[in-house]
C-alpha cells in the first residue's frame, strides 16, 4: 500500500519491481514494489522473518530473486554486479570485523577492495568518535564495532547505505550515536539511506520516510510524517469520519483492543473530532498495518 | 595489491606462521639427515648400483669387502634412524598440510566467520577478491615448498650416493618440484570445496579425504595411462630391470601398449602378447611373465614436466572452479 505524495518520484535511489524470493515453501517476498527516492532516509520496518534482510541481501547480489528485478542508483546488481556494488555503503546485521587486524587494517582492507574508497573520511569520522585505529578490531565493543562498520560503509563514499538492522545489539546510548554518525554523513554527503529495523522507536527520529514490511509484502510506503497524519487511533471500532480500518492491536497493557484507522486522503486530521480518537504514534501505525498484515487481531476491513 | 597480500597474512597469521615453520623447519631437518648420512663417507667403490649395500650383519660379511663392511654399517644405521625416516617420509605429508592449512581459512572461514559479505559488499567482483586471496598463498606456499623439495632432494642424492636425484624415480613425486605442484593443488582444492561448503571442518576433512585418494592413486594411473611413450621395454621375465632407474615394474609391455599381468593373462595369445623363454604356450606353460617396464632416468624431466603439467592443469581446473563458483554462491 502506498500513501499519495511520496512513493514515485521519478529518482529513485532504490527500486524493486515485482520483487518475489521464496526459501523453499517459505516466501520473504511477494511481488514487492518500491521506490527510495534519491536523498531519503527510510525506515524499513517489519517484524523478524518479513523480508527486510533478504529485500537488502538482493539488491546487495547476496540472495537471487525468484522473479522481478532491483536496481540501485539504476543499475542492476544481478547484472552488474560490480558496477551496483560501487554505488552501494553496505552495513551488515552483526558488526562483522576480522579478529586479528586492527581497526586501521580494515580501512586498508576497504581501500584494497574498493578503488574509491576515503581512507581519510573513515579515518575522520571514527576519530570523532575517539576509536583508536590501532586497536584489535575484535576488542572493540558491541557499538564500537558498529561504528566501524559505519566508518567501512560511508568510507565508500556510496550514493546508496543499505544498513540491516545495524541497531539491534546496540545499548541505547550507542543506538543513538549511530544514528547521529549516519544523519551527518547522509546530509553531508547527499546519499541516501535504508535502515531497517523491527524496532520502530529506533528510527522514527532519524527517518523521514517509512516502509512497513509485513509478510512478505509492502504494508505502507510513504512519508514519515504523512504516516503520522494519516492515521488515528481509537479504542473502539467507530471510524472517524471518512476513515476505513487498518488493524486492530492489544494496547500496551493488553487491556483493550485499538484500532488503526487511515483517513481519507485529503481529509484535514484538525478536522476529525478528537474526543473518540487520537493520533496513532509510528509504533502504533506500524503495529497496525503489521496486524492486518497477519490477519490477527479484529480485522475491520 | 600489497596490502591485501599483507593483511591475507595477517588474517590467518596462525596458518601463515605455522606454514613457514614447518617448511623451513622440515628444510632443515632433511639438510641436517643429509649431512648425517654424508658424514659416514661410504667409499665409492663400496656401492653397488649406485646405493651403499644394506648392512645385513654379519650375513652379509661373506661377500662384501671387509673395507665396506664398518661404512655401510654405520650408513645403515643412519639410514634407518627414526629421524632420517621421518623426514624422508614428510614429502607425502608436508605439501598436503601446508594446501589444506592455507586454503581453508580463504573461503571457509571467511563464510563461517560472517566476514564474507564485507568483503564481498567493498569488492563487487568476487572473483578479484578471492583471486588477490589466492595469489597471497601461493606467493607464500611456492617458494617454502620449494625450499622444502629442494632440500627433500639433496636427502635423496644423500640416501643414494651414486645416484642423481634427477636422473632417478626413486620417490620422485615425493620431493623437489612435486613439494609445490602437491601443495598447489591442495591449494585449490580446498580453496574450490570452501566455496562448496562454507564451513571450515567438513572442508578439512573432505580435502584430507581427497588429497589421500590422490596421493595413493597417482603413481598408479600416471603409470598407466601417461607415460606409455616413454616406457622401453626390458626383457620379460627378467628378475630385475638391470638399471639404476627403474620407474615402474610388474606391468606387460606388448607391442608399444602396457597391460597389467592379468589382462595378458586372460587375454592369452593375443597378438603380440609376448612370454618368457620357455614359457611359450603349450600343455606345460604357466603362461606369461611379468616383464618389466621401464623409463631410464635421461627421461626424468620430461616425465617431470608432463606430470607436473597435468598437477597445474588439475589446480588450475579446481582453482577456476572456485573463482567461478564464489561469484554464486550465498555469503553465509
Amino acid at each position: 500500500m502506498t500513501l499519495g505524495g511520496g512513493a514515485s518520484t521519478g529518482t529513485a535511489a532504490l527500486a524493486a519491481h515485482g520483487l518475489s524470493k521464496r526459501f523453499k515453501k517459505k516466501v520473504a517476498l511477494d511481488k514487492v514494489d518500491l521506490e527510495i527516492p534519491v536523498g531519503s532516509v527510510t525506515a524499513l520496518v517489519g517484524p523478524n522473518g518479513a523480508g527486510k534482510t533478504t529485500l537488502i541481501r538482493i539488491c546487495m547480489a547476496f540472495e537471487r530473486p525468484n522473479s522481478g528485478a532491483v536496481e540501485v542508483d539504476g543499475v542492476d546488481p544481478w547484472k552488474h554486479r560490480s558496477e551496483a556494488l560501487r554505488r552501494v555503503g553496505y552495513v551488515p546485521q552483526t558488526p562483522a570485523v576480522y579478529r586479528g587486524l586492527s581497526v586501521e587494517d580494515h580501512l586498508s582492507m576497504a581501500r584494497s577492495l574498493h578503488s574509491s574508497f576515503d581512507v581519510d573520511y573513515a579515518r575522520r569520522r571514527l576519530d570523532q568518535l575517539g576509536i583508536p585505529l590501532d586497536q584489535r578490531a575484535d576488542t572493540l565493543s558491541g557499538g564500537q564495532a558498529a561504528q566501524l562498520g559505519l566508518a567501512v560503509a560511508l568510507g565508500t563514499r556510496a550514493k546508496v547505505l543499505l544498513l540491516d538492522e545495524p541497531l539491534a545489539n546496540l545499548d541505547p546510548l550507542a543506538r543513538r550515536e549511530f544514528i547521529q554518525v549516519l544523519l551527518d554523513a547522509v546530509k553531508s554527503d547527499g546519499s541516501t539511506a535504508l535502515l531497517s529495523s523491527h524496532i520502530v522507536t529506533d528510527v522514527e527520529d532519524a527517518c523521514d520516510r517509512l516502509v512497513i514490511l509485513g509478510g512478505g509484502k509492502v504494508r505502507l510506503d510513504c512519508p514519515l510524517e504523512e504516516a503520522r497524519q494519516a492515521h488515528r487511533l481509537t479504542e473502539a471500532d467507530s471510524p472517524p469520519a471518512g476513515a476505513t480500518a487498518v488493524g486492530s492491536f492489544l494496547s500496551k497493557g493488553g487491556k483493550d483492543i485499538l484500532t488503526l484507522w487511515r483517513l481519507a486522503p485529503g481529509a484535514d486530521p484538525s478536522a476529525e473530532p478528537g474526543q473518540q480518537s487520537e493520533t496513532a504514534s509510528l509504533e502504533d501505525v506500524v503495529l497496525g498495518y503489521l496486524a492486518a498484515g497477519r490477519g490477527v487481531g479484529l480485522q475491520l476491513n | 595489491m600489497l596490502d591485501r597480500v599483507r593483511l591475507t597474512y595477517k588474517q590467518q597469521r596462525f596458518e601463515t606462521l605455522a606454514v613457514a615453520v614447518v617448511c623451513l623447519g622440515a628444510a632443515a631437518l632433511a639438510l641436517l639427515a643429509s649431512w648425517h648420512l654424508n658424514s659416514v663417507g661410504v667409499p665409492a667403490s663400496c656401492l653397488v648400483d649406485g646405493r651403499v649395500p644394506y648392512w645385513n650383519g654379519p650375513m652379509d660379511a661373506s661377500w662384501m669387502p671387509a673395507a665396506c663392511q664398518l661404512p655401510s654399517q654405520r650408513f645403515t644405521d643412519a639410514l634407518t634412524s627414526w629421524d632420517v625416516r621421518i623426514v624422508s617420509s614428510l614429502g607425502d605429508v608436508l605439501p598436503f598440510f601446508v594446501g589444506i592449512a592455507m586454503g581453508t581459512p580463504l573461503v571457509a572461514r571467511e563464510l563461517e566467520q560472517g566476514t564474507a559479505p564485507l568483503s564481498w559488499a567493498l569488492a563487487g567482483a568476487r572473483w578479484k577478491w578471492l583471486a588477490g586471496r589466492i595469489l597471497a598463498a601461493l606467493l607464500l606456499i611456492v617458494p617454502l615448498l620449494l625450499v622444502a623439495g629442494l632440500a627433500a632432494d639433496v636427502l635423496r642424492g644423500a640416501q643414494e650416493p651414486g645416484i642423481d636425484p634427477h636422473a632417478s624415480f626413486d620417490y620422485f613425486t615425493s620431493r623437489g618440484v612435486f613439494f609445490v605442484l602437491w601443495g598447489v593443488a591442495a591449494l585449490m582444492g580446498t580453496v574450490a570445496l570452501g566455496t562448496l561448503f562454507g564451513r571450515t571442518m567438513p572442508v578439512v576433512i573432505v580435502a584430507l579425504i581427497v588429497c589421500l585418494f590422490a596421493r595413493a592413486t597417482w603413481e598408479r594411473v600416471t603409470d598407466a595411462y601417461v607415460l606409455h611413450g616413454m616406457a622401453t621395454l626390458e626383457m620379460p621375465g627378467s628378475s630385475s630391470p638391470g638399471e639404476l632407474l627403474v620407474y615402474q615394474s610388474d606391468v606387460l609391455y606388448l607391442d608399444g601398449k602396457l597391460y597389467t599381468g592379468t589382462d595378458c593373462w586372460v587375454s592369452n595369445g593375443v597378438p603380440g602378447c609376448q612370454y618368457a623363454p620357455g614359457d611359450e604356450p603349450g600343455p606345460s606353460s604357466i603362461g606369461p611373465q611379468l616383464a618389466w617396464y621401464v623409463v631410464t632416468g635421461d627421461h626424468y624431466w620430461q616425465v617431470v614436466a608432463l606430470e607436473s603439467a597435468i598437477l597445474l592443469a588439475g589446480s588450475a581446473a579446481l582453482g577456476a572452479f572456485a573463482l567461478f563458483w564464489v561469484g554464486w554462491r550465498r555469503p553465509y
